[in-house]
């Protein structure tokens, strides 16, 4: 039998030691030293843990991801901050960046390593976003961007004779009001009007871009009152509402995300969303009626132009793990898996618009996207995509917010459109 | 040694009820930016918490000038007269049924917890089932017996959305009047019964001479909590309206959680809120004078 004596444990026990200090060692080396917070609100969170366990074993992170529902997400994340909590990595609104910025939650980006040569990769419109307000620093990583685009239900268009989808506002209610006379569909048009902040007032930008108007000066004061092409706008909303063409409870949908469903039914002839919507309407046979494409894109009416806003990967500027944040922040916002790997994912799985241009010239985007949207098409839509600077004046959230209500009052007529118009524009003058 | 005992329960208390409370109601008379608080500070723990900048009743003031407040105001106290009143009947008429003896009683019983134990979102999203424009229910129901010619929008004019949030919040917390009404019912004496019906009582008269004076805690307790919860609901509003169409079914919580959390105006915020808590202790202090002290005095 083999004896082990006192010296001969010691010196095993010392080597086993070492071998796990070193082996400790040697895998330290390729993880990062201090876990990395990243906080995201609810959207596909399984595939946002998905890519950071993907960060994780291939880049050496330590990142731990939590999701807050949406609707507390931006007060959360700055009542964690004012706790002292750091969070390093955070998704953050286009309404609400601002003020993170200005109150010093965030950091700029631009002295970090590789920022220059993504500013060169992004479109001129989604950089242009990414900057202060006073355009000195660039504040955020695009998670995605978004366009509003004309949707159209072929099979409903080709029944009633309609041969090409209306390339004006003026053709888009005479199809409407075809439809109704003739009994195809109760409520042909379907617009985003919903009471969230992504529906009535994006759409209202976007229809009031497509009639030429500007909504905001160039100090981003509302000057809706002066522009014929808002009250033209208006003027078409109230109509379609009190002629029926519309679901006349869309008002009160809580979403984007349940208007874009009713679409799915078949009954509507046009629709009016997010362009990432319309992989689900003509994508997806399992939930749409619409699918597979039957329902498809055509240029927005009018002048084309339509409202765009981006969203954002930020810094916490209190973050101690400055190189380990960064170098997550460019995996989700830039490329630093050398193949876009999450804004990749983000154009395959939910069809989210994308700031970086050449995402648009990878095979497997390409192929992806055809079966349910004109690629092509959707890419002069995004030329024609128009952002505003307003979203960067500390009021604009509650002005978003609290504008709803007035264009409400527009389209159910129980205000006229010139006043209603003036509210919006005093409404503005209230919070500055 | 009693505070030996009660100590860690008072602590509990201190800790989850009255410090949260003391704390917001300080806020509502600050000038509240989360992320500038460079203010004093009062440390718990190691947790930072901070105190803000005193602006006296600023917050109160300009809420109460702000006429989207008034209106909200009458709107809440109509949506909270009418839920009051609904539950309170719909409980009591429910009670006395359950409280007869009939064949599947027992499963009755069980199964009016059902709408009570839903979760608002889930109890939201089921009446969206029902009565939605498009696919809801009742409207296909409606339609295929022939007694409508076009599906109802039950959200599209502002009054009718504010009646379907009292119907559908009554059908979600009447249950829960009821189980009350039911415990009282079960603990009055038969003899009291017996007693009136030698004395000729009939049904209605026995109800109203015995049922009801003794279900006077209940009612008093029913009508408390139906008033608060009313007050403040939240989540319905959440889910079925968004307040719209424009503020048509905006209530004073609705009001206060959007300037706290989309406005991020926490002074303000807590200000509104404030409001509400002052209007359910004035009226618990009403029920208690209409309901329970001639009782108690009786007693």
């Amino acid at each position: 039998m083999t004896t082990i004596d006192r010296r001969t444990f010691l010196g095993a026990a010392g080597l086993s030691a070492a071998a796990a200090l070193l082996g400790e060692g040697a895998l330290r080396s390729a993880r990062a030293d201090k876990p990395i917070n990243f906080s995201g609100w609810v959207f596909k969170p399984d595939t946002v843990k998905d890519y950071v366990d993907f960060f994780n074993r291939k880049h050496g992170g330590q990142v731990k991801y939590d999701a807050v529902p949406w609707a507390t997400y931006h007060p959360t994340m700055e009542t964690r901050a004012m706790a002292g909590e750091i969070v390093d990595v955070m998704y953050c609104n286009s309404a609400n960046r601002e003020r993170w910025a200005d109150n010093g939650l965030i950091r700029p980006l631009d002295d970090l390593p590789g920022m220059d040569e993504l500013k060169k990769k992004m479109a001129p419109g989604n950089l242009e976003a990414a900057r202060s307000r006073d355009g000195s620093k660039v504040v955020g990583l695009p998670y995605f961007t978004s366009i509003f685009i004309l949707m159209y239900n072929e099979p409903m268009l080709q029944q009633a004779g309609i041969k090409a989808p209306a390339r004006t506002w003026d053709e888009l209610m005479e199809h409407s009001a075809k439809l109704k006379r003739d009994k195809i569909s109760d409520t042909p048009y379907l617009p985003n009007w919903n009471n969230s902040g992504s529906g009535t007032m994006p759409q209202f930008l976007s229809d009031c871009h497509s009639e030429g108007a500007n909504i905001f000066d160039a100090k981003n004061k509302v000057i809706a009152d002066q522009e014929p092409g808002a009250a033209r706008a208006m003027e078409r909303w109230q109509k379609a509402y009190k002629d029926g063409l519309v679901n006349p409870e869309v008002l009160t949908k809580t979403s984007s995300t349940d208007t874009h469903r009713l679409f799915w039914t078949g009954r509507y002839a046009y629709h009016t969303n997010h362009s990432y919507y319309l992989k689900t309407i003509a994508g997806e046979p399992e939930n749409s009626k619409l699918a597979p494409k039957k329902a498809r894109m055509a240029m927005y009416p009018g002048n084309g132009q339509t409202h765009m806003f981006t969203e954002w990967y930020t810094i916490n500027a209190k973050t101690k793990v400055l190189e380990d944040a960064w170098k997550f922040a460019r995996f989700l916002g830039g490329n630093l898996n050398g193949d876009w790997y999450v804004q990749r994912q983000w154009c395959l799985i939910a069809g989210l618009d994308n700031a970086y241009p050449e995402m648009y010239d990878n095979p497997e985007i390409i192929q992806s996207y055809d079966r349910w949207v004109d690629l092509k098409l959707l890419r002069e839509q995004y030329k024609k995509g128009r952002p505003i600077n307003a979203f960067k004046e500390p009021w604009f959230s509650e002005y978003d917010s609290k504008a709803i209500a007035i264009v409400h009052n527009i389209i159910r007529g129980t205000s006229t459109v010139p006043k209603g118009l003036k509210e919006l524009t005093a409404l503005q003058k209230s919070l500055a | 040694m009693a505070w030996l005992f009660v100590g860690p329960a008072l602590l509990g208390i201190g800790l989850v009820v009255v410090f949260p409370l003391v704390y917001s109601l300080w806020l509502s008379f600050t000038d509240v930016n989360l992320l500038r608080s460079t203010g004093p500070a009062v440390e718990l723990w190691g947790m930072r918490i901070p105190l803000f900048r005193w602006i006296g009743a600023r917050n109160y003031t300009q809420v109460l000038t702000d006429p989207l407040y008034w209106d909200s105001l009458w709107r809440t106290l109509y949506f909270v007269g009418a839920f009051v009143i609904e539950a309170t009947l719909v409980g009591f008429g429910v009670a006395l049924v359950l409280n007869e003896r009939f064949p599947g009683r027992p499963l009755m019983r069980s199964l009016l917890l059902v709408p009570w134990s839903l979760s608002r979102i889930v109890v939201g999203l089921l009446w969206i089932g029902i009565l939605d424009f498009e696919f809801g229910a009742l409207n296909g129901l409606l339609l295929r017996a022939g007694l409508v010619d076009g599906a109802i929008a039950f959200f599209k004019e502002g009054w009718t959305a504010l009646n379907v949030l009292v119907s559908v919040y009554m059908w979600n917390q009447a249950p829960f009047a009821t189980l009350l009404f039911l415990a009282g019912m079960q603990s009055i004496s038969e003899d009291l019964y017996a007693a009136a019906e030698v004395d000729g009582a009939g049904y209605w008269r026995r109800l109203w001479y015995v049922t009801v004076p003794a279900l006077r805690p209940i009612v008093f307790l029913v009508l408390v909590l139906a008033t608060v919860n009313g007050f403040l609901m939240l989540d319905l509003i959440y889910v079925l309206t968004m307040g719209g169409p424009a503020y048509d079914t905006t209530t004073v919580s609705w009001h206060g959680f959007k300037t706290s959390f989309t406005f991020f105006k926490f002074g303000p915020g807590t200000a509104i809120l404030y409001t509400l808590t002052a209007l359910c202790l004035l009226l618990t202090v009403v029920y208690h004078k209409l309901v329970l002290a001639r009782f108690e005095a009786e007693g």
